[in-house]
This record gives C-alpha cells, sequence and structure tokens, in this order.
C-alpha cells in the first residue's frame, strides 16, 4: 500500500494547460450564509393584494390546512394558507383590534375598538355570539390553549375580562393595570394561566383557577409593552416594548434572561417560530420595517429582514411553512416555504403503484433487449454505493474563447475577443498574459480603427479603478504615445479622449485632496503617538 | 556521506530485454530503475570516471531468453566492463587505456545470442567500435584531431591500439543501425557512414565509408532499422531523410551491378555526388532537433528538441502527431521491447515514461532539476534552494516556475509545485521569475516570491504566496497570495519564524511586513489565511535580509550597512547595531547564542559576526559568502565561501586547490578560528544547511550550483561513502508488472502456456496433417485461443510447411 501511494506521488502530471485567470481578490471576512439565514431567507415571497389600511392582527389556525385570518380596518379576511388568496370577509362596526382562533379553527373571536368581541363560525357570516362589556376600546381577545368555552380579552379600560362564551357572561374581572392593556398571551401548558402586558410598563400574570382580581405574578418592562408571549416551554415569556425585545423566566421568579435591543424603533409585533431542526426562534417586527429572528438560547440575533414599510404585526403558520407580516400601509407581506411535500407525494405514488403493478413491472424491467435502446442505457444513472472503487474520470479543462486564441499564438484576435465580452477583469488577466509573452505593444500597434476604439473605450472606462489603474494607467500612456497619429485625426476619438482627460483629472483631483487630508492628520497622529 | 543530485540524462538510457527496467547512466554509476514503479532498484557500481555508454545485450525473440540481463559499459576512465545487472555482478573488465566517449557492438544486434556466444568461443572476438579521445595529444594544442573511431576486440583482456577509422577535433558519439549493418558518427555538416564487415571475424576486412552532405551543422541522426533510409536533424530544426543511401558504395558485391545503372538517374534533393537516392525535408521544428529515432518497425519517426514537443511522423505520408508541452528541451528517445512503453529524456533531469500509442505520460523517474538561469539583475540576490531541515528535503526553484521537493537522505524526487501558473516554453524568454523560496523550520509552511518583469515598464508585478504542507501527501497547498506585498518594490528576503506561524519579508522599497497565520482553531487548515501583522520601516532605507533569532523573541532586519533588532509581536524597534563597510546581503542567528551572522559581497566581501547583547563587532573575515546557516541547538554556524580566485590561482596552492572554487568554514560561536574546514566543487550559486534528522544527529548538506549535493557529518571524520539509495527501504520488491500482449490483454491461461511449450518442443519436424482452419473457428468465441496464438496457428495452417527443416 504504502509502495502504491509512493509510486502515485511520483506521477506528477507534466503536461498542463493553463487557461488565463484573473487576479483573485479577497474574500469577505465574514460568513455571507449560515444555515440559520439560508432558512429564514428561503422564504420564496408571495403576493397578496393590497388591503386597504393598517394590518392591525393576523392569525393562523391551529389545525390543518391553517387558513389565516388578517384583520384590517374594519374587517376580517379568511386567507386560505395554500393560495393565499382571499375567501371570506366579515365586516365590523369599528376598527378591528384583534383575532384569534378556537383550537380546533372552527371559530373565531374578534375584537374592535367599539368595544365589542364578536365571535363567528368560520364559514358563516353572522357573529354568533356579541360579548359586550368592556367601556373602552378592545385591544386583544385570545383563546385559552385548548378550553374552547372560554376567552379571555382587555382592552383600553385596563381591564383584562375572562369569558363564558357559550352564555356571553364574564366570568371574572381581572383588575389591577393601570394603564390601557394592549397585549396578552395564553400559556401553552395551562389553560387557566394568562399575561397581559400594559401601557403601565408591566406584565401581570394570572390565573382564573385562584381569587380573583389578583395577579400572581408582576413582571416591570421598563416600557410601554406592545407585545407578550410565550415561549413553547410555558415557563418563559418574552415581551416587546419600546425598542427592546426581553426574556423573562416566569418559574424563575419573573427573572429577566435576555435582552435584544437591535430594532431602531418600537417593536409591534412578537412571535415564536420553529426552524426545521425544531429549535425555536423569537421573531419580532418593529415599525423600523425589520425583521429580526433572535436565538434567545444564545442571546444572538441570528438573521435580520428589512421591508419598505412600517410593519405591525406578525404570524407564523404552525407548520412552519408560511411567514406573513402586514404593514401600517396595508401590505402585507407573506412568504412561504418552498414544499417538500412533492417528494412525499411522489412516493406515495410510486408506492400505490407497486402495490397494484408490482408483479408485472418486474418482468418488465427483467426483459429488456439489445433491440431496445434503454438497453445500452441501462446502469447509467446508477449511483456508486460506499464501497464500490470509483474510478474517477479526467474532467476536461474549459477553455474560453481568448484562451483557445492565445493557446494558438493569436494574440490580437484574443485581446479583441476579450474585450468584446465586457468583463473587466479577464481584460486585464489577458493584457497582463500578453504582457509575459512580450506582445502586448506589439498587439496594440497592429490593432485596426474599430479595435483600437474599443480598447479606448475600455482604457477610459476602467483605467481609474483602483485595482487596475497600477497596469492600465502605463498602458493608457503607451497606446496613447503608439499609435498618436491614428487617433489624432479620427473624429470618433474625441469623445473618448475628452472622457478619458475628464477621468485623469478628476482622479488627480482627488488623489490630491487625499494627500491634504493625509497632511492634515499626519502631526495629530504624531501628537497622539507621543502622548 | 551521501552523494547524490546526479544527472540522470548525460547519455541515453537503455531499457532491459522484459521492458521492466531501464538502466540510467548517472554519474559512475548506472542506475537500475524499475519501468513499473520509478524507483531505483540496484546499481552497478565499478567505473571510476562517468559511463558514457551502455549496451544491454539484447536477446533473440524466445521467451526463455528475455531474462537475460547482460549490459556492456564503457566509461572514461578507459574501461570497457561486462555485466549482469540482475545480480548485480561485474563479469569481466576490459582496460582500452583511453577515455571512451562512445562505443558500439554491431554484432549484439546482428547475430541473435547463442551465436554470439559459440562464434566468440571458436574466434575468440567480439569487435566494438568506440569513439575515444587520444590522451597523448590533447596537450598540444586544440587543433589536433583528438577525437578518434576505433575498432577494438572486446574477446581480449588488453586491448593494445585498435585501427583508427576516422581522426576528429572533439570525440563524437557513433549511431547504428538496429540492424548492426552500419554505423556513423555526425562530423559539422557531414555523416560518415561505414559498413560493418560481414563474417565479422576476420581482422583484415575493412569497413567500408561513405559520406552525405548538408549544409547545416548536423545534430543528431539515426538509422532505420530494415531500409537503408537515414533521418538526420539539423540546428535550425529540419528533418532530413534519404533514402536508399549507400547503394553504390555500401552495396554487397552481388547487388553492385544492378545499382549501377540506377546510377544516373536524378537524385531529388541528394546533395552533391553524395550516394543516396532521394533527400526529403521536413521542417516543423522551430529550433534545433536533438531526438531523432525510428520506431522499431520502421512505420514512424520520432523527433524532438528544444521547444519541449515529441513529434511522430509517419514516415510514408509525412504526418504528424504530437506530445506537447513536456517543458524541458528533450534529449534521448528510447523504445522498449515492449510495444506499450517508451522513455522519453528532458534536459531538466527527467525521465518520462511514456504509455506508447497515446503517448501518455505514465510516470516519471525525477532527478533533482537543474537551477534556473534567471536574468541578470536578480544573479546573486535570489535564494532559490531551502531546506526542511527535519526531514532532509529541499525545495529547489527549477526553470518552468516550478519549485521541486526533493529529498537528499534517499536521492529521489518528491513532488513538483507549480508556483506560478503559466505554460513553460522552454527558450522562450523568461519574463517570469521565481525569485526566492522559504520554508518554516517545521517545513509545514513555503513562501515564495515572483517577479513579472514589465514590458516596456508596464505591467511588471511582485507577488508572494504562501503554501501549506498537504498532511499526507508531501506537496504543497497554495493558501494566500499578496500581490505587490511592497507596492512595486522587490521582495529581498523572507524569513520564517522558528516556533509560531509567523513570517517576515523585506525589501528593497524600505519596508518590512510581518505576515501572521490567522487560522481559527474551529477552522479547517486549508481556510487559514496570511495576513499583514505589523509593517516596520528604518529610516526609509532599502532592507536587505532579515533573521529570527533561535527562540523566535528578536527579529532581526539587515538596512543596508546596519542591523536593526525588532520585537516581532509589538513591532518595537529594540535596538541598531553598528555599521559594516557594505550592505548586509545574509543574516542568521548563530543558533541560541547572542551572536549574529551578517555577510556582505558588493563591492568589499565581509562576513562579520556581531554581539547581540552588548551590541559590538566580534570579529570579521574580508570573504564572499555564499550562504549561511546555523545549527539550532548550538552555537555552530557554517559559511559557504568563494576562494578568492587570485588566491586559487596561486603556483603553489594550484594542486590543493584544483578545480575547488569554495569552501565550507565550520565556525563555533564567537570563536574567529573555524573548526573545520572542507573545499567544494562549483561554490558559487551554492547553499548549505544544517539538517536534524531523527537519529538527533546534526548533518550538513550542501548543494552546489548544479544542483549535486553532499550531505555528511561535520563532527566526525568519516570518508566512507555511503550510496543516497538504502536499498531496504526501497522498492526492492521485484516488478511484477506485466508487459506487451499481456499487459493488455490479460494473463493467459495456463492450458496454452503447456501448448506452447508442446509445439515448442515438436518445433522442427512438425508437419500439421490436420487442416486446424477447420476447427479452429468453431464454437462459442469465448473458447477461442487469444489472437496471438490464434494468428499463428492459422497462417501457419494456411502455409504448406515444407518436411524437410533446414538445419
Amino acid at each position: 500500500m504504502e509502495e502504491e501511494l509512493r509510486v502515485r506521488l511520483n506521477e506528477h502530471q507534466v503536461s498542463k494547460v493553463f487557461p488565463v485567470k484573473p487576479k483573485s481578490t479577497a474574500k469577505p471576512v465574514s460568513e455571507s450564509e449560515t444555515p440559520e439565514s439560508r432558512y429564514w431567507s428561503s422564504f420564496k415571497p408571495h403576493s397578496v393584494p393590497n388591503l386597504v389600511s393598517s394590518v392591525s392582527a393576523l392569525a393562523f389556525s391551529p389545525v390543518h390546512p391553517h387558513s389565516l385570518a388578517v384583520a384590517h380596518s374594519a374587517s376580517v379576511s379568511l386567507f386560505s394558507s395554500l393560495s393565499l388568496s382571499s375567501s371570506r370577509r366579515f365586516s365590523f362596526r369599528d376598527v378591528v383590534s384583534s383575532v384569534c382562533f378556537r383550537s380546533d379553527g372552527a371559530l373565531f373571536a374578534a375584537c374592535d375598538l367599539s368595544g365589542t368581541v364578536q365571535v363567528f363560525d368560520i364559514k358563516e357570516r353572522m357573529a354568533l355570539r356579541t360579548l359586550r362589556s368592556h367601556t373602552a376600546p378592545v385591544r386583544f381577545v385570545k383563546y385559552p390553549f385548548q378550553d374552547k368555552l372560554h376567552l379571555l380579552s382587555g382592552g383600553d379600560d385596563g381591564v383584562v375580562k375572562y369569558w363564558d362564551v357559550a352564555g356571553s357572561t364574564v366570568v371574572s374581572d381581572l383588575l389591577g393595570h393601570k394603564d390601557y392593556v394592549r397585549c396578552g398571551d395564553c400559556s401553552p401548558v395551562s389553560d387557566s394561566m394568562f399575561i397581559t402586558g400594559s401601557y403601565d410598563h408591566t406584565v401581570k400574570v394570572w390565573d382564573a383557577r385562584v381569587d380573583k382580581s389578583k395577579c400572581i405574578a408582576e413582571i416591570n418592562h421598563g416600557l410601554p409593552v406592545e407585545d407578550v408571549v410565550y415561549l413553547p416551554s410555558g415557563g418563559m415569556i418574552a415581551t416587546a416594548g419600546g425598542n427592546s425585545v426581553k426574556v423573562w423566566d416566569l418559574i424563575g421568579g419573573g427573572k429577566m434572561v435576555c435582552s435584544m435591543e437591535s430594532h431602531n424603533k418600537t417593536v409591534t409585533s412578537l412571535c415564536v417560530g420553529r426552524m426545521d431542526s425544531a429549535e425555536t426562534r423569537l421573531v419580532s417586527v418593529a415599525l423600523d420595517g425589520y425583521m429580526k429572528v433572535f436565538d434567545y438560547g444564545r442571546a444572538k440575533v441570528t438573521y435580520s429582514m428589512r421591508f419598505p414599510a412600517p410593519l405591525m404585526s406578525l404570524c407564523l403558520s404552525p407548520d412552519g411553512s408560511t411567514r406573513v407580516i402586514g404593514a401600517s400601509n396595508g401590505m402585507v407581506f407573506a412568504g412561504k416555504k418552498k414544499k417538500k411535500l412533492s417528494r412525499d407525494a411522489g412516493e406515495k405514488k410510486s408506492l400505490s403503484l407497486w402495490s397494484v403493478r408490482g408483479q408485472v413491472d418486474e418482468t418488465r424491467r427483467r426483459a429488456l433487449r439489445p433491440t431496445y435502446f434503454r438497453y445500452f442505457q441501462r446502469g447509467q444513472s446508477e449511483k456508486p454505493s460506499k464501497e464500490d472503487y470509483l474510478v474517477k474520470e479526467k474532467k476536461g479543462l474549459k477553455l474560453t474563447r481568448h484562451d483557445k486564441l492565445l493557446k494558438k499564438f493569436r494574440h490580437k484576435e484574443a485581446l479583441v475577443s476579450v474585450l468584446e465580452e465586457k468583463k473587466p477583469a479577464n481584460v486585464v488577466a489577458v493584457m497582463e498574459e500578453l504582457v509575459a509573452r512580450r506582445k502586448l505593444m506589439k498587439c496594440v500597434s497592429n490593432m485596426e480603427e474599430s479595435e483600437l476604439g474599443m480598447l479606448l473605450g475600455f482604457l477610459q472606462r476602467y483605467c481609474t479603478v483602483q485595482r487596475y489603474s497600477g497596469f492600465l494607467m502605463g498602458l493608457t500612456m503607451k497606446v496613447l504615445e503608439t499609435r498618436a497619429e491614428d487617433i489624432k485625426g479620427k473624429n470618433e476619438f474625441k469623445g473618448l479622449l475628452r472622457n478619458l482627460k475628464r477621468e485623469v483629472n478628476q482622479e488627480i483631483r482627488i488623489q490630491q485632496s487625499l494627500l491634504e487630508i493625509q497632511g492634515v492628520l499626519a502631526p495629530l497622529m504624531r501628537i497622539a503617538g507621543r502622548s | 556521506m551521501i552523494r547524490g543530485g546526479r544527472s540522470y540524462v548525460t547519455s541515453p538510457p537503455s531499457f532491459s530485454n522484459d521492458a521492466k527496467k531501464l538502466l540510467v547512466c548517472t554519474g559512475n554509476t548506472v542506475s537500475v530503475f524499475s519501468a513499473a514503479t520509478g524507483l531505483q532498484i540496484t546499481s552497478l557500481e565499478g567505473h571510476t570516471a562517468p559511463v558514457t555508454t551502455l549496451i544491454v545485450v539484447p536477446a533473440a525473440s524466445s521467451p526463455a531468453q528475455k531474462i537475460l540481463c547482460y549490459c556492456w559499459t564503457a566509461s572514461l576512465d578507459g574501461t570497457v566492463r561486462h555485466w549482469d545487472f540482475s545480480g548485480p555482478e561485474l563479469l569481466k573488465t576490459i582496460d582500452a587505456q583511453l577515455p571512451i566517449y562512445s562505443m558500439v557492438i554491431p554484432s549484439l544486434l546482428s547475430e541473435p545470442q547463442v551465436q554470439i556466444d559459440k562464434r566468440r568461443e571458436l574466434s575468440g572476438k567480439l569487435v566494438a567500435y568506440v569513439s575515444v579521445e587520444d590522451t597523448s595529444v590533447v596537450k598540444e594544442g586544440t587543433k589536433e584531431l583528438r577525437g578518434h573511431i576505433r575498432r577494438f576486440n572486446l574477446a581480449k583482456p588488453r586491448i593494445p591500439r585498435g585501427d583508427t577509422l576516422k581522426e576528429t577535433e572533439e570525440p563524437e558519439s557513433i549511431v547504428i543501425s538496429p540492424s548492426g549493418e552500419f554505423f556513423g558518427i555526425r562530423h559539422k555538416c557531414k555523416i560518415h557512414i561505414w559498413d560493418v564487415p560481414s563474417g565479422g571475424g576476420s581482422r583484415h576486412a575493412v569497413s567500408r565509408k561513405m559520406t552525405l552532405h548538408h549544409s547545416k551543422f548536423i545534430n543528431a541522426f539515426a538509422f532505420h532499422p530494415t531500409e537503408r533510409i537515414i533521418a538526420a536533424g539539423d540546428v535550425t530544426g529540419r528533418v532530413l531523410i534519404w533514402r536508399g543511401f549507400g547503394n553504390r558504395k555500401l552495396a554487397l558485391g552481388n547487388q553492385k551491378k544492378k545499382v549501377r545503372a540506377m546510377v544516373d538517374l536524378d537524385n531529388a534533393g541528394v546533395r552533391g555526388e553524395d550516394d543516396a537516392e532521394s533527400c526529403t525535408t521536413w521542417h516543423w521544428h522551430s529550433a534545433e532537433v536533438n531526438v531523432l529515432n525510428f520506431s522499431s518497425d520502421g512505420a514512424y519517426l520520432y523527433t524532438g528538441g528544444r521547444e519541449g514537443v515529441l513529434v511522430v511522423w509517419q514516415l510514408d505520408t509525412g504526418k504528424k502527431k504530437f506530445l506537447p508541452r513536456i517543458g524541458s528541451p528533450l534529449l534521448y528517445f528510447m523504445w522498449s521491447p515492449d510495444p506499450t512503453l517508451s522513455s522519453v529524456v528532458c534536459a531538466d533531469n527527467q525521465i518520462h515514461l511514456l504509455k506508447m500509442p497515446s503517448m501518455e505520460i505514465l510516470r516519471t523517474i525525477s532527478g533533482i532539476k537543474p537551477p534556473p538561469s534567471l536574468p541578470r539583475m536578480y544573479e546573486g540576490l535570489a535564494s532559490t534552494v531551502a531546506f526542511d531541515r527535519s526531514s532532509g528535503i529541499a525545495a529547489l526553484c527549477t526553470e518552468n516556475y516550478c519549485v521541486q521537493l526533493y529529498n537528499l537522505l534517499n536521492d529521489r524526487g518528491i513532488s513538483e509545485i507549480q508556483v506560478c501558473e503559466r505554460n513553460h516554453q522552454p527558450g522562450d524568454e523568461i519574463t517570469v521569475v521565481v525569485t526566492a523560496v522559504a520554508l518554516s523550520l517545521d517545513g509545514s509552511v513555503m513562501s515564495t516570491t515572483e517577479v513579472k518583469l514589465p514590458e516596456d515598464g508596464i505591467g511588471g508585478l511582485v507577488s508572494l504566496k504562501f503554501w501549506v504542507s498537504e498532511p499526507h501527501s508531501k506537496t504543497f497547498t497554495l493558501s494566500t497570495i499578496v500581490y505587490e506585498p511592497h507596492r512595486d518594490a522587490g521582495v529581498s528576503a523572507i524569513a520564517f519564524h522558528p516556533t509560531r506561524s509567523m513570517a517576515v519579508s523585506t525589501s528593497f522599497g524600505g519596508d518590512f511586513k510581518i505576515w501572521v497565520c490567522n487560522s481559527d482553531k474551529n477552522q479547517a487548515d486549508k481556510d487559514s489565511s496570511w495576513t499583514c501583522h505589523a509593517v516596520g520601516s528604518y529610516k526609509k532605507k532599502p532592507m536587505t535580509a532579515a533573521a529570527f533569532s533561535g527562540d523566535g523573541t528578536v527579529l532581526a532586519v539587515a538596512v543596508e550597512n546596519v542591523i536593526t533588532l525588532w520585537n516581532p509581536d509589538k513591532n518595537i524597534l529594540l535596538s541598531v547595531l553598528g555599521a559594516t563597510l557594505t550592505p548586509i546581503t545574509k543574516l542568521c542567528f548563530a543558533g541560541t547564542s547572542e551572536f549574529l551572522v551578517a555577510a556582505s559581497h558588493f563591492p568589499r566581501p565581509e562576513l562579520s559576526v556581531w554581539n547581540a547583547s552588548n551590541l559590538s563587532l566580534s570579529w570579521s573575515y574580508g570573504l564572499r559568502i555564499e550562504a549561511v546557516t546555523s545549527a539550532v541547538d548550538s552555537s555552530s554556524f557554517a559559511v559557504l565561501a568563494l576562494i578568492p580566485k587570485s588566491f586559487r590561482t596561486d603556483e603553489s596552492k594550484e594542486n590543493i586547490f584544483r578545480s575547488r572554487d569554495g569552501a565550507i568554514l565550520l565556525f563555533n560561536g564567537s570563536d574567529p578560528k573555524p573548526v573545520s574546514i572542507w573545499t567544494v566543487m562549483k561554490a558559487k550559486g551554492g547553499s548549505i544547511s544544517f539538517l536534524e534528522g531523527d537519529k538527533s544527529q546534526l548533518r550538513l548538506a550542501y548543494v552546489n550550483g548544479s544542483h549535486e549535493y553532499v550531505v555528511f557529518d561535520p563532527n566526525s571524520d568519516e570518508s566512507h561513502e555511503r550510496s543516497a539509495v538504502d536499498y531496504d527501504g526501497l522498492a526492492g520488491q521485484e516488478e511484477t508488472g506485466d508487459a506487451g500482449y499481456t499487459s493488455l490483454y490479460g494473463q493467459l491461461p495456463d492450458y496454452d502456456k503447456k501448448r506452447m511449450e508442446d509445439a515448442e518442443s515438436l518445433a522442427t519436424p512438425f508437419v500439421s496433417s490436420e487442416r486446424p482452419w477447420e476447427t479452429i473457428f468453431s464454437g462459442s468465441t469465448l473458447n477461442f485461443p487469444p489472437l496471438q496464438k490464434l494468428c499463428a496457428e492459422f497462417f501457419e495452417s494456411l502455409m504448406e510447411k515444407r518436411t524437410a527443416v533446414v538445419e
């Protein structure tokens, strides 16, 4: 084995062809793509017809096919999640502020600024129940996680109400907030635990089972709270208020775990997103138009994306395939992941096919004969198994046109052909190769007028580009010197020369001003270094 | 002591009869390489001067004789030796008393071996034609005709003088026709051809001579294996083909009359009174033709020359096929008894084995490559050899923008790294120069600089490259390219930090840069890259040399006449060491001691040793220093000094130095008296280095100007020479590769062999009674005997056998 290895080392290939390559440039220091960013950027934008005004709330149905409810101005529109097309529309008396599906997806509740909470069957136009008790605009309504009979709502009167939906009665008024109640969420582990956030900077934790109107815990966010959300474990919550998002540990006595302050304007909505690897991320949107993905485990923003409008609301579908963001100007930015479903479906289909006609297929396969064309292709698309020894085919070198011409020593034609390509890096590479062959000046002096025009055009455009200027400035001088007679009289070159002159003058001016700045800076640096 | 780096290309190599071995003349010895692995098997040692001719005794076609491993060698020491190279064993030595430049033995080719043996027993004669230098007339002047072509009888142990056939100014090499009928020499614009007297025996048989003329100097020529055709190549690249030469002058007696009639015909292209039917010229080569060889069947002609392109001409049509981009001038082309294998020998000390019909390079027997020819401005400034001290590997810059890694301890090329991705055309003007190569102390990182020379002042480029070694294959991959590391100023020196991954490059532009490798721990090795860590300059003067101290805490940079000491991490100037008289070109810390060795050579050479602790000059010599090296963990250091010409040519000392022009001096720390001195040859452009092998044994390697080297222990007095090749560790294994038919179609089944033996045993009075063509092709194709067997049998069966067998 060792012997063999040595032998192979001895076999260095002697005959080689090297294509002309431009100089390599520095690689970016940071990695541009991580698995995380690939996941979040893989939502393909999906067009949704513009809505009239600000999209105040979004909700996905918890059951398949996860239809989407969009609250905008005085109506709620239901969208099918597959095609993202509007299927039904429900009207309200005033602007709708919040919308929520029941756990079975059959009903949804919505509240509006007139102070009413309404419950709809998704298949019927008329409201099933209208709950009236709030004295001020209602800001949020929420079904408990699994409970189908109760509702939670809160509003500008500072009261959180726990409803019995069937009887349209308030079970309990939860008092304690000193300002507008803006948001709330129900625990994913217990049907009687919920949290509400208010403009009095606090988030209160309630339990419907214990003594009424007494919160069991309180958290001070420090800023008016815009949104709260339970993290999937049920023991931690995330709050959004002002520019910051904070994560709190409820079980550990309401300690802050971490905070994220990378938004520049008020964070309006939070949502928990689940990635492929079953890891969860906190996704937030803000009025600055950014969506940020926050890995609260590592306290790090892992992805951020900009949208062209202030963002109001955000929702991710429970299956993770759809991401919807509502903006203040009525736009809905929807993104869908490409379906992996097709493969499953295909598998299913083939399975059924096998089960029905498996026998037939088997015999037909065996009967491939040399008279069939497929006979000669059999096994060609076979994938190698692990223990197979792969004999690698030699990869052919792909030569571009100018490489082929250079190989045939047709230097001028190579230069002209690469000039036609309009890739400056390649042009410079070919020119450098010609310099190495001592043929560049000969090429220049042999060029015909039209080709010379092309060369001058190239020089005019790129001779002041920093990467090439060291080489091209000298060449420009030489070209103008050697072809002075040809260039002088021609009208078509006049414009080119004028532009060239202007470019060079401008570059000189820039250099001079840079030198001046350096002159100003140098004494300062020296003084700074001395002290 | 290990000596190595000998040239493999001084004279043509030769294949053994089974084409499994390749015999190569390497200096005073003949090395036997395995064609299957490209590694050395054994060597024939005995000659005391370079071996010039190597003739493998050809065997008749019968397989039993294919294993015969006899060869004749001739050498400049004036002896002809007969060897059995399977042994290897010296069978016979014949003293010719004159240096032999070339030798042919026609009777080996014309008659089968068995008969020769018989006849030798009978007549006691084996005639050889040799080209010798008559040393008796050498000293009398250059106009004397020193080269003689003589006839010797090798059957006698001592040869008195022999008959002289021709005298020339210089000894010429003799070319013999494959059939052994003719031999000839080229002499300026002429080719002289003799025929070999048939019946080889009688002493008085005189060879007849003829001459062909051409208007240009002829470089090489070859005989056609079967017909009377000669091909010759001249210095301008023309290939001349003479057909039907010697019909008049060399024709056999009974044919003479027939030919006479044809003489009056117009012989196209033949010059003057030359005895040839026609002469055609092919002109493809742009430079001189060095290689000319007919294929064994005579259908093709192989030519090659300085362009490094092997051209195959179809002799009848003149159609060409090429093997381009070999990258070096071709010297010889040899075909082997195996039709699928041949070899081409290049001037850069490489022997390529070719897979024949497709002309792919199968493998390469790679000797140490000769140094590149640098443009004059870089002479003396470039450092083209670097050493990996632990493994004994040298990195050498070579002609075709490559760095060759060569293992000095077992004299073998390891790999080659293309530093600059360009196609090399031998003989072109040099426009890209690899000026320096440096290896880190552990051999894991290599750094090279290359300069692209500008055309008319535009397009010049200096680039610095860092390479990291692949852990398993001993080669390097490119890690970082830095274009214009010091703007447009050239890089004068590169030095590596002894322990960390840090390097420094100095430039004539007046600054030095410290480079560090920013490899993260979680990143793979290949993602690491080198970035500039610090830049320093001293009074804007050109910086000419740099060295790290043994522990890496101090960086010494030579700034023209003074030495500046820096802290490499913080980039702080520590101190400045006084002034030498002339700009310093080489710097080296003497091991772990505080002494710093500086060498300068223009305009006044000087070797000075500085004490870095009290910043003073310890001592200095007025010697021109070619290279400096120091041991890692002791304070000794060695320098390679050129001995001044005036001193060397001094009458009284001429005997001491002879042709040696340099000396290696070993010093110990502050002591100005050298510990030991060795004188060496070709010291100009040479380099030295200490090697610290695994045996913790300190050795000194010296590579001279033409890349021959010696590795020795500086502390012991050993004078016995050990061959570089450690046979046990080598390809001692006899190669089992198949050749010829078997390599194409696989091994024959056993029953065939038996049948063949049967056939042979019956060979003589065999009359085929059956009609095999009726049965031979019936049945399944799978059961057919192999092609070789089948054809012979089939054709045999078609022809009527004579019952009377000639004996």
